[in-house]
């Protein structure tokens, strides 16, 4: 029944989206009122729209811009003459590539992982239901949705460092099980809705429930692992937290620690930091922009999936 | 991993040191060739070397890339910016640590977290008043856990140029200093710079100042711990009691400060004061270097900023600018002590406390030379000197926060009262 | 965090009602044993056990292990003793804890508000009959992939310069001092930048609410001669409040850890002003005080569990979207 909604909605939005996208000349000469192009509202979304546009455009100008410029503290002006020299610093300062490569890794492992362990333990759950175990398994792993991070950060420090995770490798474990409850959530939802006689027929044909999981359930669950990878992503590569505290040698941080690391050593080469904000917001925008529709789609599923 | 991703661009300080530091680096190395292979079985041990002063990170990434040249024993990597707290919570902290000796440090090493040092000969050379500073938190029963680098003394900066251009004196009473002040104010000069916005600057320079001239610290601070939790409006000594009026002080000074005050930091202060934007700044040596890189012939001097009516009752403000010590939970406790040693010696030391305008801790220390600092001298030789207030409290009190209140208009009875009550409460449950 | 980790609390209430109806037999998957009981193939438990191994050794363990330290003195190294309530009732008594749950609470209710009235209205005109509907919807979801503490610091810089700097050229006073400096208003600029990188999520939220909404309720309306403000009101408001209520719990949840923002922006000044409790909870750590922030952590976690219960009430009753 929750399902329902959730797919009804993801329907809507691709409808209205194809409705929006082209809009037919018969409706728009409709009715006056309601179906004209509303101006006032055009107008009012487009200032909306530039305050977002504008810390973007003074991180890219400030970026572009000599040290002397940008300590001028006018962060509108276009850069003149433009300089890439902020860039070629900040690389070399944070060692860009190297956090990069962390945050990939991390964020990787962090949406490979919770997409895996959160799907089979959903399907075990989903499956056995009628037993305690299963029952209360989910509950127990649902309570860490209730789990602010600052309760447990402390004890994880010491308990990561005692086993040897202090590193990113621990910060990854950490995320997955953050986003385990969640996802769990959604898995374990979407997976009632798959109706039993599909694997019934499977295992007529012998198949095993590894095989069954792997060859059937699996891919069913394409659009909602998409939804969970999105949240999972986004967690992960925008988290400060969790590994500024969990990851003890600094030169082992994340993008996003990096910038707080190195904020005293910018001092007041502005085009040095901006540069530096800038190719940590970057991958993650670009990646947006080529995959705005299935992102959109996927949090407005994960979140409304109620 | 790569482990060298701190690596700073090996710039100045690799280069601009000396030829003695390389051959003593070298001695060092084969005196301990010499003493026998104390790492196992010739292998090379890691370190983790933990050093965070901004400044002085791209000179001590040259020591350590120098060190690491000089032998094939012990491998240091230079640790900028882990957290320390953490680090000992893990068990694995940084293996040597030099860094500003605070409270941070002291509460560690009254749990006994850091090793005894005491039978290294380097520690015989500290000079016994300086050592006294590091008492002056805490101190572990028959261990030397701690052994001072360089301290720094710091009092008023102020630009030569503009107090020659208006023929006005260098202030030696807290009278004087007011007129100084006015006369400049009226003269259209901002007569002090402050950086509101990073409140550590705060502390560590008006407030500091302002206490240390009137307040006798370590006699205030022995009070305020045998007090405890009773620490209070009755009590003998408290905040609200005993530092009010400094605190009054520290506020008329922080009215001569530019109006933008509260939305600079420390950066924005060094480039404005190299700009001759204001008369006087309240910083430690540190930032020399820092407005040097603005404006490097500029003139600067130092005064002690004077908080009474006496002319010969000025005293110097000085901290622990830079300690060493090794964890107990290092599992390299020689490959450690052999790092400290190449740091602690005489030229070595001589060299930093040169580069940084620090002042030497051991009995063999060279003076210093600088002239912008060489005025302290006297009053450093002669102990005339106090340990900042704002660092000799606890961490768990924001003090530098409740001092940009302070001085930025806040009420000031009721956030000593409030220093106080966090005073007790941390005392209750120590 | 800008994770929303979060629920539609609804379903787990709808999954417990399922279980306490026995509704789910059909959902058993294994063969019946001779008693009609499911026998369960191993696998299964091979594909949720290492789970909550991992689980509770990486969330429980700790959790517990924070609770026992509380009644300790432990500073994070060395020895300790057990103090028993002793950091409790210090911390029940220290104005900056204190200061700091209200803060953080303050901060996430305006918070809660203000991003969702705007995202709201963002998305009523982003539904609209307006043209680059898709462009535009693209630009106002970009700023949810933005680590929060790196648009801090570009705000931090637009704040301390540039808005002053466009004050005091245009003479107004109030706007040429930096809003990071005054305690007053310093919390203001958390809340902006909250605002901006959360607003997205919420949007594409109510954007879905809003689509869901069946065309002809708005035919009715319009026979009905009602105005726009009207119509907002009293027609789309009610047919999308339980997508409000979601929003709400999904933020409010997510604003009370706030604290990447306040360190890009703030690091809890001017004065102690902006302290939030994870802030607290930190900052007090790296000071030495492991056992007592496990006594402010504690209480927090009761709290979150106390807020958590309360809405899943709150949700059960508003389960129907």
């Amino acid at each position: 029944m929750t399902q329902t909604a959730a797919k009804r909605t993801a329907a809507s939005v691709r409808q209205a989206t194809a409705r929006n996208g082209a809009p037919t000349p018969a409706r728009r000469r409709g009715k006056v009122g309601q179906e004209k192009t509303s101006w006032t509202t055009m107008v009012i979304l487009f200032l909306c729209a530039i305050t977002v546009i504008l810390p973007l455009y003074v991180t890219i100008s400030m970026s572009l811009k000599s040290t002397s410029q940008a300590v001028d503290g006018n962060a509108f002006s276009l850069p003149a003459p433009i300089d890439f020299s902020g860039f070629a610093q900040a690389w070399e300062l944070t060692n860009f590539p190297v956090a990069f490569t962390i945050s990939l890794l991390v964020t990787a492992g962090t949406v490979v992982g919770t997409v895996i362990l959160a799907s089979l333990a959903s399907y075990a759950i989903v499956r056995n239901w009628d037993r305690r175990f299963f029952r209360w398994s989910f509950f127990y792993l649902l309570a860490a949705m209730f789990l602010p991070f600052p309760v447990v950060a402390l004890p994880q420090i010491q308990l990561t460092g005692l086993t040897g995770l202090a590193n990113p490798a621990g910060v990854t474990i950490l995320h997955i099980m953050f986003q385990l409850s969640f996802s769990i959530l959604l898995f374990t939802a979407f997976l009632r809705s798959i109706p039993l006689e599909l694997e019934e027929s499977a295992r007529i044909d012998g198949a095993t429930t590894w095989q069954t999981f792997r060859q059937l359930i699996f891919p069913l669950l394409a659009p909602m692992s998409a939804t969970v990878a999105i949240f999972a992503f986004l967690a992960s590569w925008n988290d400060f937290m969790m590994p500024s505290l969990i990851i003890a040698d600094s030169a082992q941080q994340t993008l996003p620690v990096v910038q707080s690391i190195f904020q005293t050593q910018f001092s007041n080469n502005y085009n040095v930091s901006f540069a530096s904000y800038l190719m940590a917001m970057a991958p993650a925008i670009v990646v947006y922009l080529f995959t705005q529709r299935w992102v959109m789609e996927g949090v407005t599923q994960g979140a409304v999936k109620g | 991993m790569p482990r060298n991703a701190t690596t700073r661009p090996a710039s100045a300080g690799g280069r601009s040191r000396g030829r003695a530091t390389r051959a003593a680096a070298a001695a060092v190395a084969t005196a301990f060739a010499l003493a026998g292979c104390s790492t196992a079985g010739g292998g090379t041990s890691d370190i983790t070397f933990h050093m965070s002063k901004p400044e002085a990170i791209p000179y001590f990434q040259g020591l350590v890339d120098d060190f690491n040249a000089s032998q094939d024993e012990v491998r240091v990597t230079l640790d900028t910016a882990s957290n320390l707290s953490a680090g000992f919570l893990r068990g694995n902290p940084p293996d040597v640590g030099l860094l500003n000796y605070n409270y941070e440090m002291a509460r560690f090493m009254e749990r006994g977290a850091l090793s005894d040092l005491s039978d290294m000969p380097e520690a015989d050379r500290i000079r016994p008043e300086v050592q006294d500073l590091v008492d002056q938190y805490a101190t572990y029963p028959g261990r030397t856990s701690v052994l001072p680098y360089s301290v720094a003394a710091a009092s008023v900066i102020y630009n030569v140029e503009i107090f020659e251009e208006h023929g006005i004196e260098v202030p030696t009473t807290w009278d004087e200093l007011i007129a100084v002040c006015d006369e400049l104010e009226a003269a259209g000069v901002t007569p002090i710079y402050s950086t509101f916005k990073d409140p550590w600057t705060l502390g560590q320079g008006l407030f500091d100042y302002s206490v240390g001239g009137s307040v006798d610290v370590p006699g205030f601070l022995e009070q305020m711990d045998e007090i405890g939790t009773e620490v209070g409006p009755d009590s003998a000594v408290s905040f609200q009691k005993t530092i009010l009026e400094p605190s009054e002080q520290m506020r008329r000074l922080a009215e001569y400060s530019n109006d933008d005050a509260a939305s600079r930091g420390y950066g924005d202060g060094n480039v404005a004061f190299a700009n001759g934007e204001a008369a006087m700044y309240m910083q430690g040596p540190w930032a020399f270097g820092e407005i040097a890189k603005t404006a490097p012939d500029l003139e600067l001097a130092t005064f002690p900023l004077p908080s009474s009516d006496d002319p010969d009752d000025l005293k110097v403000r000085v901290n622990l600018d830079l300690a060493l010590w090794i964890p107990e939970a290092s599992t390299e406790q020689e490959a450690a002590r052999q790092f400290v040693s190449y740091l602690m010696q005489k030229d070595v030391m001589d060299e930093y406390n040169a580069a940084f305008l620090g002042f030497g801790t051991t009995t063999d220390a060279a003076p210093v030379t600088d002239e912008r600092i060489v005025p302290m001298q006297e009053y450093y030789d002669a102990g005339a000197f106090y340990q900042g207030l704002s660092r000799s409290i606890p961490l768990t009190i924001p003090i530098d926060n409740y001092i940009q209140t302070m001085a930025t208009g806040g009420d000031i009875p009721a956030t000593l009262a409030t220093i106080d009550a966090d005073w007790a409460r941390l005392a209750l449950r120590g | 965090m800008s994770t929303p980790v979060t629920t539609a609390a609804a379903s787990a209430g709808a999954l417990v009602d399922e279980a306490e109806h026995g509704k789910v037999d059909h959902l058993a998957g294994t063969r019946h044993d001779r008693r009609g009981r499911t026998r369960v193939d191993p696998i299964y438990y091979w594909f949720l056990v290492p789970t909550l191994v991992i689980f509770t050794l990486a969330i429980t363990v700790p959790a517990v292990l924070g609770i026992f330290y509380s009644f300790t003195n432990f500073i994070g190294f060395g020895d300790w003793e057990f103090i028993g309530f002793t950091n409790y009732v210090a911390a029940f008594s220290d104005p900056a804890i204190l200061a700091s749950y209200g803060f953080t609470f303050g901060f996430a209710i305006v918070t809660v508000l203000l991003v969702n009235v705007i995202a709201f209205l963002l998305a009523v005109g982003l539904t609209a009959k307006i043209r680059l509907k898709a462009g535009l919807r693209a630009v106002f979801v970009i700023p949810m992939v933005i680590s929060g503490i790196v648009i801090a610091y570009v705000f931090n810089f637009l704040f301390s310069n540039s808005v002053p700097a466009l004050g005091s050229s245009l003479g107004i006073p109030w706007l040429s001092e930096s809003i990071l400096a005054n305690p007053d208003l310093a919390w203001l600029s958390i809340v902006i930048v909250t605002a901006w990188q959360t607003i997205p999520a919420t949007l594409l939220i109510y954007i879905a609410g809003l689509l869901s909404i069946p065309g002809e309720v708005y035919e009715a309306a319009d026979i009905d001669g009602a105005g726009a403000m009207r119509r907002l009101w009293s027609v789309t408001l009610p047919l999308v409040s339980g997508y409000v209520v979601i929003n709400m719990i999904l933020g409010f949840k997510n604003y009370l850890n706030v604290y990447d923002v306040i360190i890009g922006l703030t690091n809890g000044g001017p004065g102690t002003s902006t302290r939030s409790i994870a802030m607290t909870i930190f900052t007090g750590f790296t000071g030495g005080d492991y056992a007592y922030q496990m006594a402010n952590a504690t209480m927090f976690f009761i709290i979150a569990v106390a807020i958590s219960v309360l809405q899943l009430r709150i949700t059960r009753g508003k389960a129907a979207i």
